[in-house]
């Protein structure tokens, strides 16, 4: 190895840079034909899993029939659009929609960071390792599981924590009927589930954090708390920005699988939310081209808070996404 | 060193070949499967056309292949070997592919399966469902109407039932005959004779046993843990019991002839009102609305509740099920027609067929293929066909004592039981009759029902009619209409609430809902 690293040091200063970029695209490519190689199976898959199926949209203009196909079926311009804005349901979605996003926002997405900053200032190794696992595993419970299990303890019927409320408060309450319980459920379900597997990103950020800034810290008199606040936090808040602008993207997702599970007749208005609403039209009741036009809806609200977001970030002198 | 190198390049070259191929062969597997679960033929074994060909007079035809996609009521289902499948292939000179799909999902798996294209030859199919209706619209299935008479148990097909399982007055499906009267009221029997309770003859007495099950301790424990009616999220009990106070099915006449909904009635606030008063005294169990319909018959067999509201051979179910646990001569439930109400004896019927078998035209492409594929559903309408779907193998799955079925089928044996599974979903029990289970009481007590619930059933004048709003709407209409209801018994709205969720319905559609339905009705009524 040292002879060949020799040679190219020797050579390289002999060769000027302008000849390289002569080549021609072709002798490039055939250089790096290793590379290319390697990037292929990961172009394919974009094209033909992400880019191929966005075609798929246009039956949003149009008044799709499957056996006719998508040549066939009759265009329709923005009808979908137009009864999707005027239908006295959209009101009642976007609002759910957007509540549901916004606790979602406030209550769950600090909370990893929050245990973050916790398990990172346990001193005790062995201690921290087994909060953390313990921490973890909700997230590897299926949500159907855990919706039934949300269930089994509130249940009026004699659910364990629902005597246990009844008892302390003197008070029954009908947690899962009960459309004012129906939000704060949610809110603690995913943060019972997923609070833990989220602080795994943010206790690696934490990791990277420089030892001796927290030393300097200690030597100028910082109390634990001003450590925290001057140290830790700006160190992590790069991750908090980028994650926050990732989640923003998503931010009318409520998660089907939950609130699909949730729902009932009695508070139903207000979980019904836009991703549940696409699943009973669309699929429940075959209307594709109106559900792929309430999904485009969505996306273009999810491209709008990406690059708002981004933007934003950006001016505060945080890293943006790109 | 240049061994090194070289040996480096064949591995760059190696690992990037194997991704690419995993790519590929990820792509093409995809394809295999959609290809194979249409059903097309390909996963035809080739012992099969052996079979046929022996076992068969017709030696030159070869099995005709076909796939066929059905709902599933249980989690394990007959393989390609099953004796029943067997049976059934070798008497037809079939090549089958079953398609199972679990009934809780099959609704969205009928839909998306319309969607793809890849339609199975023949698949069961919810008449009412949009999808179904567009694709029958735009040519996905052959009209079968005029093909019928020509085969000897399809011609003897109900032409009410034909003609309410039709689109425009044709038919893409061939129903799947139900009993019509099938609605029953299921009461735990050693309650009733604790108590002294007589069968509930009238709304009043129905009442005054749902509060002895609640109050006077009907199973002797001395402690307050009964309750009388059990009702789940499905909200067919309602359904039910609003039709007995002499709300219409679905759609009402009214004096001049129009057709109103059953919400708008007077009696369907009767109903409610009583519906209500279940409610505030605890004899409906209080998490109804979101209990799941899987845990229903639970409540009676645990000892909780003592009625349940549903079809009558739940009590058939429910007594299984408790003697299962502890087996005695007398059965452990009772089950009773519904109660008189106000306008007299009624019950809510079923549609005499639930859902039809529908034929693609994607696989089925020409009249010759059709006629044998219809010979096939034919034939299963046949005597011995019905009982090998229905009950498996004699000697086998059943015996025959004295003209009767017995099962030898065990709880036990799940072997042997899953063999036959969710196979009677093929059947349309068109034409002929066939023994019946063995005669014991709550046999015997189930037909009686059902057999006298004909002459009380109320029937939905607009079972035939297709509209198109609630093609598109339907289910937010009843959303709204159904949860209004469910929020009136708990307590959550009062009656001006009430009054302005269905303000809401109309807005939403019901009026052009109502007006559909009604022009269609006129339409019907001045063609016959």
């Amino acid at each position: 190895m040292e002879t060949t690293a020799q040679a190219s040091d020797k050579r390289n200063p002999q060769r000027p840079l302008p000849v390289r970029q002569k080549r021609s695209w072709t002798t490039r490519i055939k250089k790096d034909r290793w590379l290319y190689v390697l990037l292929l199976p990961g172009l394919l898959y974009f094209l033909v899993f992400k880019y191929l199926p966005m075609w798929g949209v246009l039956i949003a203009f149009q008044n799709f029939q499957p056996f006719l196909g998508f040549w066939e079926s009759s265009w329709v311009g923005l009808d979908h659009f137009r009864n999707f804005f005027g239908n006295p349901d959209f009101v009642r979605l976007l609002r759910n929609t957007f509540i549901l996003a916004v606790y979602d926002l406030v209550f769950f997405f600090p909370a990893p960071i929050i245990v973050a900053l916790l398990l990172n200032e346990i001193r005790v190794g062995i201690f921290k390792r087994f909060v953390q696992t313990m921490v973890y595993v909700p997230h590897f419970i299926s949500m159907v599981i855990v919706a039934s299990m949300t269930y089994v303890f509130l249940t009026t019927q004699g659910g364990v924590l629902h005597d246990l409320i009844q008892q302390l408060t003197g008070r029954s309450f009908n947690f899962l009927a009960d459309p004012d319980w129906f939000r704060p459920l949610i809110i603690l379900q995913i943060m019972w589930k997923e609070t833990g597997w989220g602080t795994i990103i943010f206790l690696a950020a934490l990791a990277s954090v420089d030892v001796e800034q927290y030393e300097a810290a200690v030597v100028d008199g910082a109390s634990r708390f001003q450590r925290l606040w001057h140290v830790t936090l700006p160190a992590i808040s790069g991750v908090i920005s980028i994650l926050l602008i990732l989640r923003l993207g998503n931010f009318l997702d409520n998660g089907f699988e939950q609130i699909f599970l949730m729902t009932n007749s009695l508070n139903r208005t207000v979980a019904d939310v836009f991703d549940t609403y696409v699943y009973f039209v669309g699929i429940t009741q075959g209307a594709f081209s109106y559900s792929t036009a309430i999904g485009l809806f969505k996306s273009l609200v999810g491209i709008v808070l990406i690059f708002g977001s981004n933007y934003l970030a950006k001016r505060m002198g945080k890293e943006g996404l790109y | 060193m240049k061994t090194s190198k070289g040996w480096k390049r064949k591995m760059t070259w190696l690992l990037s070949a194997v991704l690419v191929l995993g790519l590929l062969s990820a792509c093409s597997s995809g394809n295999n499967g959609g290809g194979s679960g249409s059903g097309t033929g390909t996963g035809g074994e080739s012992p099969g056309t052996g079979n046929g060909q022996e076992g068969t007079g017709e030696t030159q035809e070869a099995p005709l292949k076909l796939s066929f996609m059905v709902p599933a009521f249980e989690t394990e289902l007959p393989s390609k070997d099953s004796p029943v499948l067997k049976a059934l292939q070798e008497a037809t000179n079939t090549d089958i592919t079953m398609q199972f799909v679990p009934n809780s999902s099959y609704g969205d798996k009928m839909n998306i399966t319309l969607a793809s294209g890849q339609l199975p030859t023949l698949m069961v199919v919810d008449r009412n469902s949009a999808s179904f209706i567009n694709a029958a619209r735009t040519g996905a299935f052959w009209e079968l109407g005029p093909y019928l008479q020509d085969y000897p148990n399809l011609s003897q097909a109900n032409p009410i039932i034909l003609n309410n399982s039709s689109i425009d007055g044709k038919t893409y499906g061939i129903y799947r005959g139900r009993v019509l009267g099938r609605m029953g009221v299921t009461v735990n029997r050693d309650w009733m004779e604790n108590l002294g309770l007589e069968e509930p003859k009238t709304i009043d007495e129905f009442y005054a046993l749902l509060k002895a099950f609640k109050e006077n301790d009907p199973d002797g424990n001395g402690k307050d843990d009964t309750y009388g009616i059990v009702v789940t999220k499905y909200a067919g009990p309602w359904d039910i019991m609003q039709t007995w106070f002499g709300a219409p099915n679905k759609w009402g006449e009214s004096d001049d002839g129009s057709l109103v909904p059953a919400h708008t009635t007077p009696e369907y606030m009767e109903a409610l009102k009583f519906f209500r008063q279940l409610y505030e005294e605890g004899l409906v169990n209080a998490d109804f609305a979101v209990m799941d319909p899987a845990v229903w018959n639970d409540a009676i067999t645990n000892g909780e509740a003592g009625v349940m509201v549903d079809v009558a051979d739940a009590a058939r179910r429910i007594n299984d099920k408790m003697q299962d646990a502890n087996e005695r001569e007398k059965p452990y439930v009772n089950v009773f027609q519904a109660p008189v109400g106000p306008k007299g004896h009624r019950d809510m019927p079923t549609s005499g067929y639930a859902n039809v078998i529908a034929v693609s035209k994607s696989q089925v492409k020409t009249e010759e293929e059709l006629q044998r594929v219809l010979k096939f559903l034919d034939q299963l309408n046949d005597e011995d066909m019905q009982m090998l779907l229905g009950y498996g193998i004699e000697g086998r799955h059943y015996e025959m004592v004295d003209g009767y079925i017995h099962p030898l089928v065990t709880p036990e044996d799940v072997a042997l039981s899953t063999e036959l599974r969710s196979m009677n979903q093929m059947l349309m029990f068109i034409g002929p009759e066939t023994p019946t289970l063995e005669s014991t009481e709550i046999n015997d007590k189930v037909t009686e029902v059902q057999a006298l619930n004909e002459e009380i059933v109320v029937a939905n004048p607009a079972e035939p009619l297709i509209s198109d709003v609630y093609a598109q709407k339907g289910q937010q209409l009843d959303n709204i209409v159904n949860d209004a209801r469910i929020k009136y018994i708990v307590g959550q709205i009062d009656e001006q609430g009430l009054e302005e969720a269905f303000q809401l319905w109309r807005t939403s559609g019901g009026d052009d809902y109502i007006a559909e339905i009604n022009k269609l009705h006129q339409e019907a009524q001045t063609n016959s």
